[in-house]
Parts: C-alpha cells; structure tokens; sequence
C-alpha cells in the first residue's frame, strides 16, 4: 500500500471512503429518534454525503488523470524497510501483554534497530537492553504506571 | 483584564519547585526535537504528553509549553548549521542562516536566533496575557449557535488552508468528523457505530490517535528516509550578539513580533507561514534586499522572532474559544483535557488561578530556551549528529509505551499503531493530518451544540443565521473555503503552466 502511485492510491482511497460512507447511512437509520433532542442522524448523514461527494470529486480526478504528483515513490530497500518496520510493530502490539514489556521490547529494539541498518553488535545489543529497563524504570518507579509483565508475573 | 494579583502569583507558583525543573526539562527536550530535522515540536509535544499524566496539571502543562516554545526555537539551529530546518516553521532561517554558517559565523547566526526567538515569544506571552482574558470575557456570551459557527469556521479554516490540495483536507477533515461520532450520542447516550466492541463505546482515545497521527507517522516517515545523520562540523563562536547588533535588528524585531503574532491568531496557520511572512517582509522593507540570502542578520532575526511570536497568538483562540491555532495547540488542548481543564471561556472563570499560571509559565518559557540556547548551543549542535537507527526506534518505543500507560490498555496501544500508520500513508499521499486531529475536538463542538441549537429554536434551524455573531462567524468560514479553493484552483494551474511533464507523467502512473 505504501508504494501505490498517487492516480492508484486516490482510486484505492474513493473505494475505501464510499462503503464506509454507506454503512453510516444504514446504521444511522436505525437509531432511535423521538426520544432525542434535535435529529441524531442528520449530522452523520450530512457529514457522510459530503464525503460521498468528495471520494467521487477524487475518483473523478485521478481517473481523469489529474492526480497531484507523488513525493517520491518507494522500492527496493526502502519499502522493505517500511513494510518489515510495520510488521513487528503489529508484532510488539500482539505479544507486549502476552510477553511482558521488557522482553517483547528487547527483541523489538534489537530487529528494529538491525532493520534501520545498524550491524555493530555491541551497539545493538547494550541499546536493546537498556532501552526497556529505562522505560520501564522512569514509568514503573518515576510515574507509578505499571507496565505489562507478562510471563515474568 | 488581566488580574496582576493572579499574575504574580502565576509567576511565583512557575518559578518554584518541581515545576520550573519541569520547564527547564521541556525546554531543553523540546529544542532538542526542534534541532533534529524530521522532529516536530507537534511530536515532542504528542511524545511526552504522557509523561505528564503523574504531574500536577500545571507542572505537566508547563513542562509542554516548554517543548512547544523550545521546539519551534529549536528548529532554527539546524536550518543554520546544515540548511536543513530542525522543523517545518524554521524553513526560512536557512535563507541567511545556513551563508552566515558558510562565512564562519554559524555561532553569531545561532546566538542571533536565540535572541530574536526569545523577544518575539516573550511579545507574544504577554500580548496573550492581556488579550486572553478580554476575548473569553466576550466568549462568555457565547451559546450554542455561536458555538457551532465557531466549529464550524474552525473547520473550515484548517481543512482549506492545511495541504496542497483542499479537496485532501476535506476529506481528511471529513472522515475525522466521522471517526469523532464513533461512541455514546452526545444527546441520546445510545451507541454510534461501535460494532458492539464495548472498547469503542467512548470512541477511539484521543491521546494515543495524537501520538499515532503526529508523532508514530513521523517515525514511519523517518524510517522511509533513513539516512546517516549529517555531521556538524561548523565552529561555534561569538554567540552571544552584540548589542550594536541587536540595535540594528530592533525594527525586524518589532515587526516580526506583530507579523507573528496576528498568523498565530489566525486559526490553522503557525509557525511555518509566520517565519516566511516575517522574512519577506524584512526582505521587502530592508533598505539593502538584495544582501538578503548572502547571510544577513536580519535575514535571521525577522523569521526566528516571526516564529516564536506565533506561538502566543496560537495559544490564544485555543485557550479562550477552545479552537486550537494550528496542530500544536491541539495537542496541547489534548493534554489540557487528560488534566480535567476544558479550554474556553468558562476555564478563565473556574480556573482563573490555573490561568493565570500557564501565562507566567508561557513568558518564563520564552525566557528559559533563550538562557539554555546561548549557554548550551553547542551541545545543540552536536546534537543534529545523533544516530538515527538508534533514535527512531526510541522514538516507536516512547509513543507505544505512552499509549499503553494513559489507561493500562492494549486497546489503546492499538489505537496509536493504527492511526501511526493510517497517518503516515495520509501524509505520503497528500492527506493533511491536521485536519482529521481537529475535527476530533470540533467535531463533538459542532455537533453537540448543533442539537442544543435545534433544542432551543424547538427545531427551527433559522436561529444558526439569525443571530448576528453566528451569521458573521459562518459568512467567514464560507469566504474563507472560497478564498482557500480559488488560490489552490491558481496554484494548480500555475503548477501545470510551469511543469506540465511531471504531472502527466505521475497522472499517468
């Protein structure tokens, strides 16, 4: 998705919007409107046919070939950077509670930190490490927030 | 009026104990972030919010308000040292600020934007000072009809002016007003396109959405560009200015505080128009223009002082409407409502005190980075050379962490991953975030006061129009969206005349 041209990500993002927009009409239908002050649903529907509107203004455009130019577009090295960073951040978000704070974020540091191009060993092991103690002490002891201890518990 | 009692009081509370600590330590961390190119005082902001949580309101909000004013200094370092700006509001310091590092004289460069951000953020603290109080004694008249045209202006405004393409903001604004009505009706009470997940019946958390949508992206974006940091190799000397010099620059300072000051009033333009305004107007008035870009001092001076004094006139329709100047301020109004403070009006009536307190502490903020930035400027400037395999994934760490740790909850972290991403692929396809991170706080604004609107005409919505405030507030967001789409309509065709082959060819793609 990151490496979609400007024309395909306008398109991808209409197809996106439009359902989203519908689904608004639909549920707003069935909520309950005497018991309310003033119409619930005339605000969602409103806001929802506009960006009707605007995702068909946008498809138009891009289809008509008018899309704004992209920055630049990512290959290679540089996407597989983005897409390997997006993926144990999805990974960390799944194991933290199931792990613990200080051993997911190790292992998350020490890939992250290899995926950004750093191959000193002792450079990435001593930051992984000290990064989740850090962390963990400036929260736990410095803010009282406990953070998840996982299979330590 | 300002109370001077409340005032002095302010200050000693500021000046005392943990929080001045506080201050000193946002100020630092926050020219910090403003010196690294790629960090945003938005991000810094959004990054220690949660840092915050454990303080007393007003130590946590001294300490952001040192981060904002810090960063936005901050930025001006590296547009000297490298010629690339620390953060988007510092762009125009690289015209005269990176030819002075060139001829050997970066350290009077940096000591002249120091100063000159410190006199345009102290001018604008107390301008807020003063004017603050006068505007939310107006603001208390207000009800719910005035209320909706102001949310209504507020959008308006931040959705056509943010972006290249106001058609981008719209939607980004849009889609953010819908994500904002996922959760209880605000009349009704009943559930709103929950999905039966009780996790979303009071709506995405809007803390860990600022720091996914401001501060995760940019870490996503700083891992698409990572590169070996540059290395400063400019010798810092004769930092701190002369007073000859400060003579000659009094005018541009002058000038650029007011120039600074009305963009920052100006809802959704900051910093980075105030510093290109306050540099062509110094350029345009200058008896010698065309000396500008060959490392004048007034080329640094008038677009340091122009940003910082953006500062306080941000802060003032935030602080007294609750309509936050720009993305900063939004965050900041974030942090404001995680302390329990509501900014508005009715803040300078229940909280006069706290009010108080957050003017001393915006005026000694101005006053600490100006202290920090001659004393330690070149620790700043080495600080450009960090690594950034080792400082992005810190970066990553500190916003999940900060998420997780507002409630304890993996919802929460989920939050600020997905709206990490979700706003790192809206800024690379030309989707402002801004928009969608107010229409968060103005899109409950709106609707809510909409509904009281209807409630107190018994249905008749004339009343939105017929009240002469309301009117005038919606007659002006509609000039606005006109003026903003016709100058983007000319930009456009501007861009096509000049550049035809670029555009058709990615139009093509």
């Amino acid at each position: 998705m990151a490496n979609l041209s400007m024309k395909k990500a306008d398109v991808l993002a209409a197809l996106i919007i439009v359902p989203i927009c519908l689904y608004v009409f639909y549920e707003s239908g069935k909520w309950p409107l005497e018991a309310t002050i003033g119409s619930p649903s005339l605000i969602p529907r409103g806001v929802a046919a506009c960006v009707l509107f605007a995702a068909g203004m946008l498809l138009f455009r891009a289809l008509r070939g008018r899309s704004l130019p992209l920055e630049r577009r990512l290959e290679g090295k540089d996407l597989r950077r983005i897409i390997l960073t997006a993926l144990i951040t999805g990974g960390y978000v799944f194991a933290v509670e199931r792990v613990g704070f200080i051993v997911t974020t190790f292992v998350y540091m020490f890939l992250f930190i290899w995926i950004l191009g750093e191959r000193r060993w002792l450079r990435l092991i001593l930051f992984s490490i000290v990064v989740p103690i850090a962390i963990y002490s400036v929260f736990y002891v410095g803010l009282h927030v406990p953070l998840p201890r996982g299979l330590l518990r | 009026m300002v109370n001077f009692d409340l005032l002095i009081r302010g200050f000693a509370t500021v000046l005392t104990g943990y929080n001045i600590v506080a201050l000193v330590l946002g100020s630092f961390f926050g020219i910090i972030i403003g010196a690294i190119p790629g960090l945003t005082a938005t991000m810094g902001i959004a990054l220690l919010v949660p840092f915050t949580f454990g303080m007393n309101p007003i130590t946590g909000i001294v300490m952001l308000l040192g981060i904002y004013t810090g960063a936005i200094y901050g930025g001006g370092i590296a547009s000297i040292l490298i010629k690339t700006p620390g953060t988007p509001a510092a762009a125009a310091t690289v015209f005269d600020g990176y030819p002075m590092a060139q001829k050997g004289m970066a350290g009077k460069a940096i000591g002249i934007a120091t100063v000159a951000s410190g006199i345009g953020g102290t001018f604008t603290a107390i301008c807020l000072t003063f004017f603050a109080p006068i505007l939310a004694l107006f603001a208390l008249r207000f009800s719910a009809p005035e209320y909706f045209a102001l949310a209504v202006f507020g959008l308006s405004v931040t959705v056509t002016l943010s972006g290249k393409s106001p058609l981008k903001g719209f939607i980004s604004g849009a889609v953010g007003l819908l994500i904002a009505m996922i959760g209880l009706d605000p009349i009704g009470g009943f559930p709103r396109f929950t999905f039966g997940l009780i996790e979303l019946t009071g709506g995405f958390s809007f803390v860990p959405m600022l720091i996914g949508l401001f501060a995760l992206s940019e870490g996503f974006r700083q891992v698409e560009v990572i590169l070996t940091a540059p290395k400063v190799s400019a010798v810092l000397k004769d930092i701190l200015p002369k007073l000859r010099e400060l003579k000659e620059c009094s005018v541009t300072f002058v000038r650029s505080a007011i120039i600074g000051l009305i963009v920052g009033i100006t809802p959704a333009i900051g910093a980075e128009t105030a510093c290109f305004v306050g540099y062509s107007e110094a350029k345009r008035t200058s008896k010698h223009p065309e000396l500008f870009g060959t490392g004048v001092i007034e080329g640094v001076a008038a677009p340091q002082t122009a940003e910082n004094a953006s500062t306080g006139g941000d802060m003032l329709p935030m602080l007294t409407l609750g309509l936050p100047g720009d993305a900063a301020t939004a965050v900041l109004m974030g942090a404001l409502t995680i302390h329990n403070l509501q900014p508005g009006p009715l803040l300078f009536r229940d909280h006069s005190g706290l009010v108080h307190q957050i003017f001393a502490g915006m005026i000694v903020a101005n006053l600490i980075f100006v202290i920090l930035g001659l004393t330690f400027a070149r620790f700043f400037a080495r600080v450009i050379n960090i690594n950034r395999q080792l400082l992005v994934p810190l970066i990553f760490i500190c916003c999940m962490v900060g998420s997780y740790a507002i409630n304890n909850a993996l919802h929460d972290l989920a939050t600020c991953v997905f709206f990490g991403f979700l706003g790192y692929l809206m800024i690379r396809y030309g989707y402002p975030v801004s928009p969608m991170v107010l229409a968060q706080i103005l899109g409950a604004m709106m609707e809510s006061n909409f509904r009281r609107s209807l409630a107190m005409s018994r249905g008749d919505p004339s009343i939105l129009v017929t009240r002469p405030i309301a009117l005038i507030i919606l007659i002006l967001a509609v000039f606005t969206t006109i003026t903003a789409i016709r100058r983007q309509r000319k930009m456009l065709r501007q861009q096509v005349t000049i550049a035809p082959s670029p555009l058709s060819k990615e139009a093509k793609n």
